[in-house]
């Protein structure tokens, strides 16, 4: 075995401290050493140009590098050996820079060290194996799940680029929680219209032949693995063909059921079938089963004859449609939800009349609304005082100790549309934190500090609140906070910390990706792939990955979409890493800790053999399973038992 | 056991096993941040703290070593999900394994190191030499370094 060693000088950062002579001396007695060359500086171009041609001339069978740490240039070492003709594996590095020359003082120590660190590099790399990165064919085509900004983007920025998408939307409507909302900071513009070109284009756009739209759909199974997932949807019925309908509401209308309509929080009603709320897309009515007499044995179909198209536009006997799939990515952008008010029972969310959240006010400003955007209490007065209770729930250790990074933003929003509709009302905000982050997020909060006399009060602790009502009856609230004392309000608005969605956990059991320790989808990485899960080829998409606003919501869409493009492209094959496990099918005695140990489900059972076998796609090459297998079955490579025993064994040597 | 013996001038071996994606880097940073620490350690690489078969650590007294560090990513953070938990685990029943053989407890340790943490990375290095050196060599070496 012949092996060459690049001994790199890396200017004096390591020769200053270690003499390349000096250990050239010391491998004298390695007699598979064939030679020591030393370089100034290995990683410039110069470098890496005389690493190739060196390594070309000399034809060694293994090269080891003793340089600065691997996680720096092993990944660009092992191009310069690719294209030098040697397999990029048959080759280790010794960490001789951060590890040993800039650790250690005394400079004869260093040179043991590093001495000790390349000869175990040697004895290793001896026993390296070539080894080939897997080619797969792949599906171009992509799921993205929730239809909210975040979803929308990712979506048509992928059909831009020609991609087929699958677009997953829960609800009977998309556009996700703003097209809910009336006005949205920092520039105070309306939120459907903001979006309206967004969601046009994936019914008419330019590229909208690429997006198939699925409603009231929900993902229940997913098998497969990056760059070939079969996803299994589950498709409720609408009852109405949204494509011929024209959205005249005669159906609404002639409908005799009711019940609290959701999508305003229960705050009005809505018939069996019934649009979400006016200018929901796509503008068609739903039939909601719960509702509808018919699902209690009435045999009614006065919709379907009030309908002026005729009797093909409703469908009253549809059922569920199972759908099946075939894509190479999936992105998750499934949205969050609120902290749960009732956590917080001093605050009176729920007991109190004029208490709402700050979604549900969101409906009350709306024109799409319960009460068409009228600004008044449940008594129907306009309100005279209202107080804004920010960081509810929010950094608090009891409930969650994270800042959402939006409420103050959009309490200042409610401030300002608050006052352009009652221009003598009261605002006081309380609050624990103010947070305005960007170069926008202060001017709400300034045309309010400025513009009139807004309340600000600081509070320690939401537990010193104590929210009772009025002795008059008039519907008010009392508001106590600790040493602050008392203040009226007609309208309480309380700003809930955004959190994991309800359906989270389904979804990320479906997906088989992991959540953070709030329940949201946890990133690969929070700086480096925040728009990437754990989970190979399943990305993540707005607020289901972390609170954000719209703008960053939107950004994260098309990093989600970033990442599919770069990494799935027609006709190019999927590069498998080759430091996977495998197993060795003879020693297997089929006991299955693997598949028990394994994090990602790589390791799977083969019935018919009684013996466990890796799916090297799948497989993320951390070695769990190699250091758990009784049988000494599992192989990882790149790092097996013989490789890490023989470096130790000279190290220790 | 208590040594009373430790020879003098001696430097205990020591093999650490860190993770690639938090530990190693760990290290690093004390590199890139030049805090010195004894060089007694050997760091053998691997992907996740979940590969450290107890066969490794065995075998490293075996072969010489005075003490084994195993680095781990912090609960919670290791890359592969949950390698450090496996590692957890196996650590326990591995201690009581090194009992049985009469290797003392501070031999062995399991730590957690991420990525920024240089400083700590040191000073756990550092810690583990300085009770390795009042510990003396391991008895079970046999490579003929006992006094
Ligand atoms: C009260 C309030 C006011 C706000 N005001 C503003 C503002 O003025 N300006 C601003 O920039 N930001 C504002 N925000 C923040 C803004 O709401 C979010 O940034 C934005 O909604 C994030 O978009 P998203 O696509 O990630 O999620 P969402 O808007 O929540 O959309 C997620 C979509 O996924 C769907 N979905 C969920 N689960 C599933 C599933 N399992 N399968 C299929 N589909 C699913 C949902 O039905 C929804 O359509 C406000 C937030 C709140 C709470
Ligand atoms: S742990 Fe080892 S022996 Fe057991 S099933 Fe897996 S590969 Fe086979
Ligand atoms: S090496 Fe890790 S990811 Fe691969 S099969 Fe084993 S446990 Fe699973
Ligand atoms: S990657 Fe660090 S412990 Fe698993």
């Amino acid at each position: 075995m012949r092996v060459g060693v690049y001994f790199c000088n890396c200017g004096i950062n390591i020769a200053g401290r270690i003499d390349p002579e000096q250990v050239k001396a010391r491998l004298q007695d390695m007699p598979e050493v064939d030679y020591f060359e030393t370089c100034g500086f290995l990683c410039s171009e110069d470098g890496k140009r005389f690493l190739a041609e060196d390594i070309r001339n000399k034809e060694p069978a293994r090269v080891v590098i003793a340089a600065c740490s691997p996680r720096d240039h092993e990944a660009n070492f092992m191009r310069v050996l690719e294209s030098a003709g040697l397999n990029p594996y048959l080759f280790q590095m010794a960490n001789i820079r951060e590890q040993v020359a800039w650790v250690t003082s005394d400079p004869e120590r260093a040179l043991s060290k590093g001495v000790s660190a390349i000869r175990s590099a040697i004895a290793r790399v001896r026993l390296h194996e070539p080894l080939e990165k897997q080619k797969l064919d792949i599906i171009p085509d992509v799921l993205v799940i929730g239809a909210g900004p975040a979803g929308l983007k990712a979506a048509l920025t992928l059909a831009a680029a020609d991609r087929r998408v699958v677009l997953v939307e829960k609800d009977p409507v998309i556009g996700g929680k703003p097209v809910r909302y009336e006005e949205l900071f920092p520039a105070m513009e309306c939120a459907p219209c903001m979006l309206e070109p967004l969601m046009g284009d994936v019914f008419h756009g330019e590229h909208a032949d690429r997006v198939e739209l699925l409603t009231q759909t929900n993902v229940v199974e997913v098998t497969g693995y990056y760059g070939n997932f079969i996803v299994k949807l589950r498709q409720q019925p609408r009852h109405v063909d949204p494509v011929q309908c024209i959205g005249c509401g005669e159906c609404v209308a002639a409908c005799p059921a009711s019940a609290p309509n959701e999508f305003n929080c229960g705050m009005s009603e809505r018939k069996g079938i019934d649009f979400p709320f006016a200018g929901a897309l796509p503008y068609a009515p739903y039939l909601d089963h719960q509702t509808c007499v018919r699902g209690k044995g009435d045999e009614c179909r006065l919709c379907k004859d009030a309908c002026p198209l005729g009797p093909d536009i409703i469908d009253l006997d549809a059922g569920e449609l199972v759908k099946e799939r075939n894509v190479g990515a999936i992105i998750v952008a499934t949205g969050a939800g609120l902290y749960d008010c009732s956590a917080l029972p001093n605050l009176g969310y729920g007991r109190l009349p004029n208490v709402y959240t700050s979604y549900e006010f969101e409906r009350i400003l709306s024109s799409t609304g319960p009460t068409g955007g009228e600004l008044v209490t449940k008594e129907g007065e306009p309100p005279g005082s209202v107080a804004i209770i920010h960081c509810v729930g929010s950094l608090d250790d009891g409930h969650v100790p994270y800042c959402s990074g939006v409420c103050c933003q959009y309490a200042f929003k409610f401030d300002h549309l608050l006052r352009s509709r009652l221009p003598d009302i009261r605002i006081t905000h309380l609050y624990r934190q103010l947070v305005l982050p960007g170069k926008d997020g202060t001017t709400l909060y300034r045309e309010a500090v400025t513009s009139h006399a807004v309340d600000l009060i600081r509070y320690e602790n939401i537990s010193e609140f104590s929210l009772y009502s009025c002795n008059s009856g008039n519907g008010g609230t009392i508001i106590s906070v600790g040493q602050y004392g008392k203040l009226n309000a007609d309208l309480v608005i309380l700003c809930p910390a955004i959190a994991a969605n309800q359906g989270a956990a389904t979804l990320a059991e479906v997906l088989d990706v992991s959540r953070d320790r709030w329940g949201f989808f946890e990133e690969l990485h929070g700086r480096l792939d925040a728009a990437q899960s754990k989970l190979m080829g399943v990305y993540l998409a707005g607020t289901c990955q972390s609170p954000m606003d719209i703008q960053q919501a939107m950004q994260q869409g098309m990093a989600a979409a970033g990442y599919v493009l770069a990494g799935l492209i027609p006709g190019r094959k999927l590069e498998i890493e080759p430091i996977t496990a495998a197993v060795q099918t003879d020693r297997c005695g089929g006991c299955r800790v693997c598949i028990a140990v394994c994090p990602y489900k790589a390791t799977g059972f083969d019935e018919e053999s009684r013996k466990s076998a890796v799916n090297p796609i799948l497989c993320h090459g951390c070695g769990t399973c190699v250091a758990a297998c009784p049988a000494g079955a599992m192989e990882g490579h790149h790092f097996t038992f013989a490789e890490i025993t023989a470096e130790q064994e000279e190290a220790l040597g | 056991m208590i040594r009373h013996n430790v020879p003098a001038g001696f430097e205990p071996k020591i093999i650490g096993f860190l993770c690639n994606w938090c530990s190693y880097a760990g290290a690093d940073k004390a590199g890139t941040a030049q805090i010195a620490y004894p060089p007694n350690i050997h760091v053998v690489r691997v992907m996740c703290s979940g590969r450290v078969d107890p066969q490794f650590v065995l075998q490293a007294y075996h072969k010489g070593a005075d003490g084994v560090l195993i680095l781990a990513c912090h609960p919670g953070d290791c890359h592969y999900k949950e390698g450090n938990y496996r590692t957890a685990q196996r650590n326990r029943l591995l201690k009581l394994l090194l009992g049985q053989f009469g290797i003392e407890e501070e031999r062995c340790r399991l730590d957690y190191v991420s990525a920024g943490e240089g400083e700590r990375f040191a000073r756990i290095v550092t810690e583990m030499v300085e009770s390795l050196r009042r510990l003396g060599p391991l008895a079970t070496n046999h490579h003929g370094k006992e006094a």
